[in-house]
């Protein structure tokens, strides 16, 4: 009888702890079931309010368009607009200097002594290096970019040469002075970022120095604008693909 | 005919506690509670054949209990990160269990009423 009591007890508190487990879990599930819906609801609302931004974007670029369209038909206008965008056009592809404020990144090759059996090239700057940062800098913004005063275009190369580097077929070597125009702060930060290109040379020993500068200046590109086989589309040819 | 009712009082006591006790499973652990709970359901069903049958062992029971609940909760958790369906074997294995459990309990009760 005395084992029959006890484990009469025994299923009990078994039998209660199993109905505790049962009902979490049925609310568990329950809840679950209705979770389900709202993020649903959500992605949809998200996507209405994308959507409805992107309509109100495109209907002030047919205002914008209207307008520009509008200053076409009156020639003063049309001349001012011209020069406008000639203007902007001309900062984009560095044909006239610019200034402004931005940062200066200056690269020199590492001091320190090699070890036994180190490749000497990891402690130069090299080519790659100088691209990887260009192409940091535009990603945090930069609006113009010169490396030892060469302008950065969409045309120039940054390449291996011997011992040297070529940019716009000109030939630089250290130090390297890595302009770039700018928000200095956002600059700045982009280079500091964690992780970051900058941190990688510096952690290889290149010397590597960051300045925020309040005005600098940066010249035109020295390079040539020829194009031998690249022909303009003419716009309404463009419009019919 | 009293452990019927003790049984019967106890699931709807922690039931109705359950339901009461403001706790919610996270929805990541909710799958392993899924199986915990039928391991424990297994438990419990070998717990009361084995009582009918005379054969009732409380430490038996009470650590298949414990032990069958976790160890059941822990394969569904490997399983997922190991990226097999393990909690499928689990599944499997004690429902197969209950079965044969409840079908032993049935006949035993024919047999006695």
């Amino acid at each position: 009888m005395m084992q029959n009591k006890s484990s009469q007890i025994s299923l009990a508190i078994v039998c209660l702890v199993l109905g505790v487990m049962l009902a979490i879990q049925f609310k568990t599930t329950e809840s679950i079931g209705e979770e389900f819906l709202p993020p649903r609801v959500e992605d949809l609302t998200q996507k209405l309010i994308k959507i409805t931004e992107e309509r109100d974007a495109l209907s002030e670029e047919v205002l914008a368009l209207r307008e520009k369209l509008e200053n076409v038909r009156q020639n003063d206008q049309a001349m001012a607009d011209l020069q406008d965008e000639l203007q902007k056009v001309s900062m984009a592809a560095g044909t006239i200097a610019v200034e402004g404020p931005g940062i200066v990144i200056t690269l020199n090759d590492s001091t320190r002594s090699l070890k036994a059996g180190e490749n000497p090239n990891a402690l130069l700057v090299h080519d790659q290096d100088l691209l990887m940062l260009v192409n940091e800098l535009r990603a945090s913004g930069a609006e113009a970019i010169s490396v030892n005063d060469e302008r950065i275009t969409a045309m120039s190369e940054i390449r291996c040469a011997g011992t040297m580097i070529l940019v716009n077929w000109t030939k630089i070597g250290p130090p390297f002075v890595i302009k770039a125009i700018g928000d200095p702060v956002m600059l700045e930060s982009g280079m500091l970022i964690k992780g970051g290109y900058l941190e990688t040379l510096k952690f290889l020993g290149i010397q590597a120095n960051i300045q925020k500068v309040d005005k600098l200046k940066i010249p035109a590109s020295s390079r040539p604008m020829n194009f031998e086989f690249a022909n303009p589309v003419k716009f309404t040819e463009e419009a019919k693909q | 005919m009293i452990v019927w009712l003790l049984i019967f009082f106890c699931l709807l006591l922690g039931i109705l506690v359950g339901l009461n006790i403001p706790v919610l499973l996270p929805i990541v652990y909710a799958q392993y509670m899924s199986i915990a709970v039928l391991a424990a359901l297994d438990s419990v069903f070998g717990g009361i054949r084995a009582y009918l049958e005379g054969s009732f062992d409380n430490t038996i029971f009470i650590s298949g209990f414990i032990a069958n609940t976790f160890l059941a909760a822990a394969l569904a958790y490997m399983g997922d990160r190991l990226g097999v369906e393990l909690y499928l074997a689990a599944v499997i294995v004690f429902g197969v269990r209950i079965f044969q459990n409840l079908g032993i309990i049935r006949r035993y009760l024919l047999k006695k009423y």
